[in-house]
């Protein structure tokens, strides 16, 4: 029910205890995937930040495409293959990236670079209690296979997702090789998840199981990526006697509805607030949300949503409304996720952004939010916190997007407006603005007179010249060494 | 480069915003029992040496001696957190001194919350006990009175002066930490200036910065010039963050003070309520149609029910006060000195009027303004004297939301509450909801045991009637037939309880939790000033 922003990427760390080392036909299966990062600075949106490398391990498939997670490989400037035990490298292209689901698909330049590699196959989904090998590459070569056992397996948080995925808790131990903990979990020499996150104090991590990876990889195959459906709702569990009375929900189940999306797959089936959602696609929901599956046992609904099916996919829901129950039906999709004025994800997105004489505008999103770092939302301006965290209630258009005010160059024409920041601008010479480009386009348009800003905060209302806003020209990118005084 | 946004606040606002600017820690100069030891590490070797000799001013140093009193406090503070408690005593120590009238004026913060107050002079060792007849927490001054004549025997007056000048010398007399007998410590005008006054969270008024030592058990005490009192020691800077910074109120807030109070009661500070902007921007003075006079500020902001409401608009150009020219920048000479404008109206009562000359629409206007106080945003006030308000029904505690409940939350306090608190003022959400009522707390019960998740929403609804005050809460409980539902903002699921189980759990929770009173609800929630000390006393 939270809007979170993502706040972390893979977690880095530092070790060096072995458990066992041996070479066997498992080569063949891992590549190294050395990435060069580079990502936007929101605050000064002409520029990046200083670049590092990431180091981390890919898994080879059959037909020559690689795995590998989505954080690896995000905010990349170039990504490239090396093969393991040998300098042996080749450019690769990302074929279709899933933030959310945390997952990669990279394609050598080189289509003859992997040929010898068998790839991997797809094992089984794993239960609590299974154990597997999570496989690394030591520094010569050598494959490093690691025992881990499965201790969980349900709905749980993603780096980059703000709703939630299957995922497994692993126990194992793990020596430090490379920069990230992105390696293959295997069994029988299959591929059954992909390690994402590893906390090297206790000892456990979190993993990506097989059926994520395989909905990922389902999805990529006709080269249109899609992703994962959202069903665009807020629930609550209905265990309280009491509200299930205020609700009229039936004796046993159901979760209550407290916000539906009206663009999401539920909003467009027909659900509303309020609703008791019984069952989705059959799968009878108890009073937590959670549905009985048949290897994980009960599983929040979350899994069923959003795992099972693909966009496009149709969908059954069966709920109780005003007492009387009821089915309707719909389609999967990601409208809820994706048609939003505030976008919560945003990677390899350059941020844009227009300077007007000094004044420079933004177009407000999650990342911009984010680099206010952790106490984002009590250190980011307040209005824009408020209008992100609350945008669902709040009814924002989707197809307008909040351009706000971020910063002023000093320069003799923005005199008296240096502290500005953090505006939300509404109007230019009275035109409503709903986004970047429009607001581009009035500036440019307008060769002398005023150009009256209009911010829906104090101080409400600043004044330029247009003439000496045109006069001005590029000499404030020269000054401040911006290489381009807009980006579109 | 990053700011909270606001360029040129009014002197309205919240508190908060005040603070982050500054981004400072202050202390109020007071000894507190529980600071002793951290204080005394700090300050003793500061302290060593500094004594009564090496001052040359006899006469002065005379009329201190004489009419320098300790006030030494107990005093009780609320817990927001159990609001049914009486709160925790602690001990303190601040200064005073006698001045017309037989009356002895402190700061606020040294008798706030107290519960016995007794003061002693130099000349004699024994302990009277006084008694608050004025307090003015939004200025940090306080009178009192010792009803036994003995203690003034011997005592004169001290005159209140004028504002000294920038870089004379004065003299700060007090009891602060390092021994027991009467101090006194020297140093230079270094700024005058508008400053926050934190006692109160959100005030700001003119102070003046001297880079003499005071310290802890300075506050109350007179800082003195030629035989006058120029101002009172009050607060200050940690030592881990500034050196030689202190502050003290100066004579036209004292005078104002005891103006105000000639009357019979103290009552608030008046504000103009506008936000403005600098005009310093040549196309936003074309635009405006001005000349480049270096005249002008435009008002941004006006908040409804204020002094300016119906009189003001958004775009006026302020061009003069009361007949002082305002500069671009927002000052007016004032006696020479330039200071913010909002110092006329500073000095000024309610009921008093305020001449402007306002450029609107091209045209040269003269408006006069009513003053009033700000109340609108006395949520933003700390509170002292009242004792917290709340509802419990069922195990869920119901209080205002206030900043002295937003200082025990802040860590804890969720997104949307900490939006409400925050946006209270600026967004003029006062005009819908004038004290949000939050779900601060659920203690724990078979009844409650599927609400906890709940605890720090912001209530909006109760069967059916909108939660605007506290004082809405009861009634609406009363309304529920058989049930009571709760709503709350945003998306969070009802709370719903069965009535009938409440009235049976009820007594069980009290004297679980050991609360005497369902609830309090009878203090309004604001300016109690008039009346509440009669109350105190009678504790």
């Amino acid at each position: 029910m939270k809007n979170l922003i993502r706040l972390g990427t893979a977690t880095l760390l530092m070790g060096s205890w072995l458990w066992a080392a041996s070479i066997d036909e498992s080569r063949g299966s891992l590549v190294r995937v050395r990435a060069s990062i580079q990502p936007y600075d929101q605050f000064r949106p002409w520029q990046k930040k200083a670049p590092f490398g990431l180091n981390g391990t890919g898994i080879v498939l059959p037909g020559g495409k690689v795995l590998a997670t989505a954080a690896l490989v995000e905010n990349r400037t170039e990504v490239g293959l090396e093969k393991p035990g040998s300098a042996e490298k080749c450019a690769a292209e990302v074929e279709a990236i899933d933030y959310e689901a945390n997952l990669a698909l990279l394609r050598p330049t080189d289509a003859k670079f992997l040929q010898g590699f068998a790839g991997v196959k797809m094992g089984p989904a794993l239960r609590p209690g299974d154990t597997a090998q999570v496989w690394q590459l030591d520094k010569n070569g050598e494959m490093l296979r690691n025992q881990a056992e499965v201790l969980s397996a349900g709905v749980g948080r993603y780096p980059a997702d703000e709703a939630g995925f299957l995922v497994y808790g692993v126990r194992v131990s793990l020596p430090k090789r490379d920069d990230s903990y992105t390696l293959p979990m295997m069994r029988d020499g299959m591929l059954v998840g992909m390690m994402m996150g590893y906390d090297r104090d206790s000892q456990e991590g979190t993993a990506i199981p097989v059926p994520m990876i395989e909905h990922f990889l389902k999805d990529a195959l006709d080269g249109k990526y899609e992703g994962f459906p959202t069903l665009g709702v807020s629930w609550t569990s209905l265990r309280d006697p009491n509200l299930r009375e205020e609700f009229r929900a039936p004796k046993s189940g159901g979760i209550l509805l407290t916000r539906v999306n009206p663009r999401g797959t539920a909003g467009r089936a027909g659900l509303k607030e309020g609703d008791v959602l019984l069952s989705v696609d059959g799968f009878v929901l108890d009073e937590d949300g959670n549905y009985q599956d048949s290897l994980y046992g009960p599983t929040s609904v979350g899994n069923l949503i959003r795992t099972r099916p693909i966009v496009g996919s149709p969908a059954k829901f069966h709920l109780s409304r005003d007492g009387k129950e009821l089915d309707l039906t719909g389609t999967y999709d990601r409208r809820a996720r994706d048609e939003i004025a505030i976008p919560t994800l945003q990677f390899d997105v350059a941020p844009r952004y227009v300077v007007i004489g000094g004044l420079v505008f933004q177009e407000l999103t999650g990342a911009y939010l984010q680099e206010w770092g952790d106490k984002w939302s009590e250190r980011a301006p307040q209005r824009l916190v408020q209008l992100f965290s609350f945008q669902q209630e709040m009814n924002l258009d989707p197809t307008k997007k909040i351009v706000f005010l971020s910063q002023v160059l000093p320069s003799s024409i923005t005199m008296g407006y240096l502290q500005l920041s953090g505006l939300v601008l509404s109007k230019l010479n009275g035109q409503e603005i709903d986004g970047l480009k429009s607001l581009a386009a009035l500036a440019d348009g307008a060769n002398e007179g005023n150009l009256v800003f209009e911010f829906t905060d104090n101080p409400r209302r600043i004044v330029l010249d247009a003439a000496e806003v045109k006069a001005m020209g590029d000499k404030l990118g020269k000054d401040y060494g911006l290489p381009a005084l807009r980006r579109l | 480069m990053k700011s909270s946004g606001f360029p040129s606040l009014g002197r309205v606002s919240s508190g908060k915003e005040d603070r982050q600017k500054i981004g400072l820690v202050w202390v109020l100069f007071m000894v507190k029992d529980d600071w002793m030891t951290f204080w005394t590490k700090l300050f003793t070797l500061a302290m060593m040496g500094l004594g009564l000799a090496g001052c040359g001013r006899d006469e002065q140093l005379r009329e201190a001696r004489r009419n320098v009193v300790m006030v030494e406090v107990t005093s009780q503070t609320w817990d927001y957190r159990l609001p049914w408690n009486p709160g925790t005593v602690s001990s303190a120590r601040g200064a005073g001194f006698v001045i017309e009238g037989k009356r002895i004026l402190t700061n606020a913060h040294v008798i706030s919350g107290a519960r016995n107050i007794t003061v002693q002079r130099e000349a004699d060792p024994r302990k009277y006990p006084g008694k608050v007849l004025y307090v003015a927490h939004d200025c940090d001054l306080a009178l009192l009175e010792v009803e036994d004549p003995e203690f003034f025997k011997g005592t004169t007056v001290l005159p209140i002066g004028d504002i000294p000048e920038l870089e004379s010398v004065v003299s700060v007399y007090g009891f602060p930490i390092g021994g027991d007998r009467l101090s006194v410590t020297r140093g230079v005008v270094s700024r005058i200036d508008y400053n926050s006054y934190t006692h109160s969270g959100r005030e700001s008024h003119l102070a003046i910065q001297i880079d003499a030592a005071i310290n802890p058990g300075n506050s109350g005490g007179p800082v003195m010039q030629d035989d006058k009192v120029v101002g009172v020691a009050f607060q200050g800077f940690r030592g881990d963050v500034a050196q030689n910074v202190g502050y003290m109120i100066p004579t036209p807030v004292i005078r104002r003070f005891l103006k105000d109070v000639e009357d019979g009661h103290y009552d608030h500070y008046v504000d103009i309520a506008i936000r403005w902007m600098t005009l310093e921007n040549h196309a936003m003075r074309k635009y405006l149609k001005r000349p480049d006079d270096g005249l002008g500020v435009v008002v941004t902001d006006i908040f409804s029910e204020g002094s300016s409401d119906g009189v003001l608009k958004n775009g006026d150009v302020l061009l003069s006060i009361d007949g002082h020219p305002i500069e671009s920048d927002g000052s007016v000479r004032l006696e020479g000195q330039p200071v913010q404008m909002e110092e006329i109206v500073e000095r000024k009562f309610a009921g008093d009027t305020v001449l402007l000359e306002v450029w609107r629409q091209e045209k040269l206007e003269k408006l006069s303004l009513t003053l009033r106080p700000a109340e609108m945003f006395s949520m933003y006030e700390s509170l002292y004297e009242e004792a917290p308000r709340y509802v419990l029904y069922g195990g869920l505690v119901f209080q205002p939301l206030t900043a002295n409940l937003m200082a025990v939350l802040m860590g804890s306090a969720d997104l949307r509450l900490r939006q409400t608190y925050s946006m209270f003022g600026q967004d003029q959400l006062y005009q819908e909801t004038p004290e949000p009522v939050v779900l601060t707390s659920i203690l724990p019960d078979p009844l409650n045991v599927y609400l906890r998740g709940l605890a720090g929403q912001v209530v909006r609804e109760i069967n059916g009637r909108k939660i605007r005050t506290l004082a809405d809460v009861l009634p609406a409980l009363e309304a529920g037939q058989e049930r009571t539902v709760i709503l709350f903002q945003g998306d969070q699921r009802p709370a719903v309880l069965k009535n009938r189980d409440v009235d049976k759990a009820m007594p069980r929770l009290m004297a679980q939790y050991g609360i005497a009173e369902a609830s309090r609800t009878d203090l309004g929630n604001r300016r109690l000033a008039k009346g509440f000390f009669q109350k105190a006393d009678s504790k």
